[in-house]
């Protein structure tokens, strides 16, 4: 008997000190009753209704409008002027969707001429592109960056570099951008990304390679991209392009390029970290007489690196014959170090050495400093 | 044998058949899938381009991101430019004309939705300022019906035999949030009008739902980094105000508010932005769960 009461005792007393820890660690986790009628009441009371429905900003038919401006200055051994500086180029975009079709997009420059130092104004791109073809193909109509490699899309101002690599620079000399028609279809690879890209287009002017026809002789370029996504972080683009077209000899040239990027960019912070790694290879063969073809190449390699937020640094190099002379030799290095204050701002400068066993060796200093305002449509991957 | 093998290809057919049957939905956020899934359940095939520990603002527009895009019969995006700089590039280069705005496929998730912080005038000397106001409206729990009521409305559009299976889905995706909400209000209610710091101007809906006072940012302006002189400022207006909690994001560096943290004794705490933030995260409403106990654990 007098164990059972003792049992008793010790449930009970269990019992309430299990009840009464429950009870207090019940009121840490959960309000009162009070409190949730307060709350209910609350809730009901504002019917839950979040901000009124404002009137969004008045819709407007305005294309997307923006200005970038490129100011340099540059320091120049072995040249008359060593020093110069100024607005190298503004540019004025003005891009949109034309209708449920297609879309319209147009880049109009205001250059300065190193030489005379006079301003001239140029259509550097206008075209159209199409929205709503079949079988995921993509026409584009007017005059556009020919799609050569992984420099000659993309405008100046997004390079991380300030000097165009000279072996590019000895083949397209400051790009190929021309009127025609391109049609790319995206290739149904159910493994990776693949774009093939068909152009035809009146051909260069001013080209170290190429040279506009007089004649029937149309500038064709053809380009294989090649995307692998290795990672979340990773990515691989494989190019191949192929071009053909009249040369200053009024006969062809013909030049077969390979382009190569690693990126690497932590989807986490990736704007705080990243790293490129960008080559190109050009391998020119241009028929000078009807008996004799000059075999040239060139190529440049670049590594990028992202140290911070706003931190960059591109070192390159670059190796070239020139399209017509298979003797010369260049050979080119490169430092940039890029300040990006924001997206719509960044301060480059850049230290560039040229060795050639035809010319004296050229050593420049440049600084950039890019900037834009309003609305500009984003670059390629 | 013989019999095994028609078996495996009826099998597969059918697989086929219903995997094909299902609407393609490309998402630009890991939220907007969590609440696409509930909309359309068996019924869709859903997938983000933007990860949920990564900054919506900025993401690679990958040409692999094209292939999905090309594939989809619906996008869905958070709008009010939130994906401006790689969302429109992306859409464009897809070929896919039902997904373009202005077709059915495209959904605007933001329509209908109240906005905080629209500005009168623009000006990029003030930051990163959204011409349409603040696109992170997400994160209040209310808006997150006015998302799904989009999402069902574009899922009609392309699908209207399931009208009826999205709307049963709406409203029982609209009861959990409101039960839900009612948990979540009890739990933040002892904090009402505590004040805190954040890193970046992405709270302001989460704040207003839930009482709490954002006294300042990590950021001088939105979108530039915390310079020394803000520091100084933060860490003045923790001390004054006996701030206890500083909230970030997955996708900012925690130095700045590390420094703040060693000269004031706030915590630093990282809520999750997006469903994915955390491996925790699995939906929309374990995003609330997360983030509310995590401000709790902080305010103790």
């Amino acid at each position: 008997m007098h164990y059972f009461t003792r049992t008793a005792i010790i449930i009970l007393f269990c019992t309430s000190l299990s009840a009464n820890l429950f009870s207090q660690a019940d009121s840490i986790v959960k309000p009162d009753s009070v409190l949730l009628k307060q709350i209910e009441q609350q809730l009901k009371s504002s019917g839950q209704t979040s901000t009124p429905v404002q009137a969004r900003t008045a819709p407007s038919t305005l294309p997307d409008i923006s200005v970038v401006g490129d100011f340099q200055a540059s320091y120049k051994n072995n040249v008359k002027r060593n020093f110069d500086a100024g607005i190298n180029e503004a540019e004025l975009s003005l891009q949109s969707v034309v209708d449920p079709y297609a879309r319209a997009d147009f880049f109009i420059t205001v250059g300065r001429d190193p030489v005379t130092g006079k301003f001239s104004t140029d259509l550097e791109e206008g075209y159209l592109t199409t929205l709503s073809l079949p079988a995921h193909l993509q026409l584009k109509v007017g005059k556009f960056k020919s799609a050569m490699g992984r420099i000659n899309p993309v405008h100046s101002h997004a390079l991380p570099f300030i000097s165009l690599p000279d072996a590019y620079q000895n083949y397209f000399g400051e790009g190929i951008n021309d009127e025609g028609m391109s049609l790319s279809w995206l290739v149904p690879n159910p493994v990776f990304y693949q774009e093939l890209l068909v152009q035809v287009t009146d051909g260069p002017i001013d080209n170290p390679s190429f040279s506009r026809s007089v004649g029937n002789t149309y500038f064709e370029l053809a380009h294989l991209k090649n995307f692998f996504d290795l990672s979340a972080n990773a990515t691989l683009e494989l190019g191949f392009s192929g071009m053909t077209g009249e040369n200053s000899f009024n006969l062809r040239t013909n030049i077969a390029a390979m382009d190569l990027t690693y990126k690497w960019k932590p989807v986490q912070y990736n704007t705080y970290r990243s790293f490129t790694w960008q080559s190109e290879t050009y391998f020119s063969n241009a028929n000078i007489s009807k008996d004799k073809a000059m075999n040239t190449f060139g190529m440049y390699s670049f590594i990028n690196f992202q140290f911070s937020k706003r931190l960059f640094f591109t070192g390159m190099y670059s190796y070239s014959n020139k399209p017509y002379s298979a003797s010369t030799v260049e050979n080119s290095y490169s430092a940039t170090i890029g300040w990006y204050a924001t997206e719509f701002q960044k301060l480059e400068i850049e230290g560039k050495t040229t060795s050639s066993n035809m010319e004296k060796e050229q050593n420049q200093i440049l600084l950039r400093w890019i900037f834009v305002i309003g609305t500009h449509g984003a670059h390629q991957y | 044998m013989k019999l095994k093998i028609v078996f495996i290809l009826i099998a597969s057919i059918l697989t086929s058949a219903i995997y094909a049957t299902k609407i393609n939905v490309v998402t630009t956020t890991a939220d907007l899938k969590s609440i696409t899934e509930f909309i359309g359940k068996e019924k869709v095939d859903v997938s983000s381009i933007a990860t949920g520990y990564q900054n919506p603002h900025f993401v690679d527009p990958k040409p692999s991101y094209i292939i999905k895009l090309s594939k989809a019969d619906m996008f869905v995006t958070v709008g009010l430019d939130l994906e401006t700089g790689w969302s429109p590039q992306l859409l464009s280069s897809s070929r896919n004309p039902n997904i373009q705005k202005g077709s059915n496929g495209y959904v605007d998730a933001s329509v209908g939705v109240g906005l905080l912080q629209v500005p009168s005038s623009i000006n990029r000397g003030e930051g990163d300022i959204h011409i349409f106001g603040n696109p992170h409206y997400w994160l209040d729990p209310v808006n997150g019906k006015q998302i799904a009521k989009n999402i069902c409305d574009g899922l009609e559009k392309i699908s209207p035999e399931n009208k009826t299976f999205f709307e049963e889905n709406l409203k029982a995706f609209d009861t959990k949030i409101d039960l839900k909400l009612k948990e979540w209000t009890m739990k933040m209610a002892p904090y009402k009008g505590v004040k805190i710091i954040a890193y970046h101007n992405e709270w302001c809906y989460f704040e207003q739902r839930f009482g709490l006072v954002i006294v300042d940012f990590m950021e001088p302006k939105p979108g530039i980094p915390p310079t020394p002189s803000q520091l100084v400022k933060i860490i003045s207006e923790v001390k004054s105000n006996t701030i206890k909690v500083i909230i970030s994001s997955p996708y900012f560096t925690t130095s700045s508010s590390d420094v703040v943290s060693k000269q004031t004794g706030a915590k630093t705490i990282v809520l999750g932005t997006s469903v994915g933030a955390f491996d925790n995260i699995k939906d929309y409403f374990d995003l609330f769960d997360y983030n509310i106990d995590k401000l709790i654990q902080g305010f103790n």
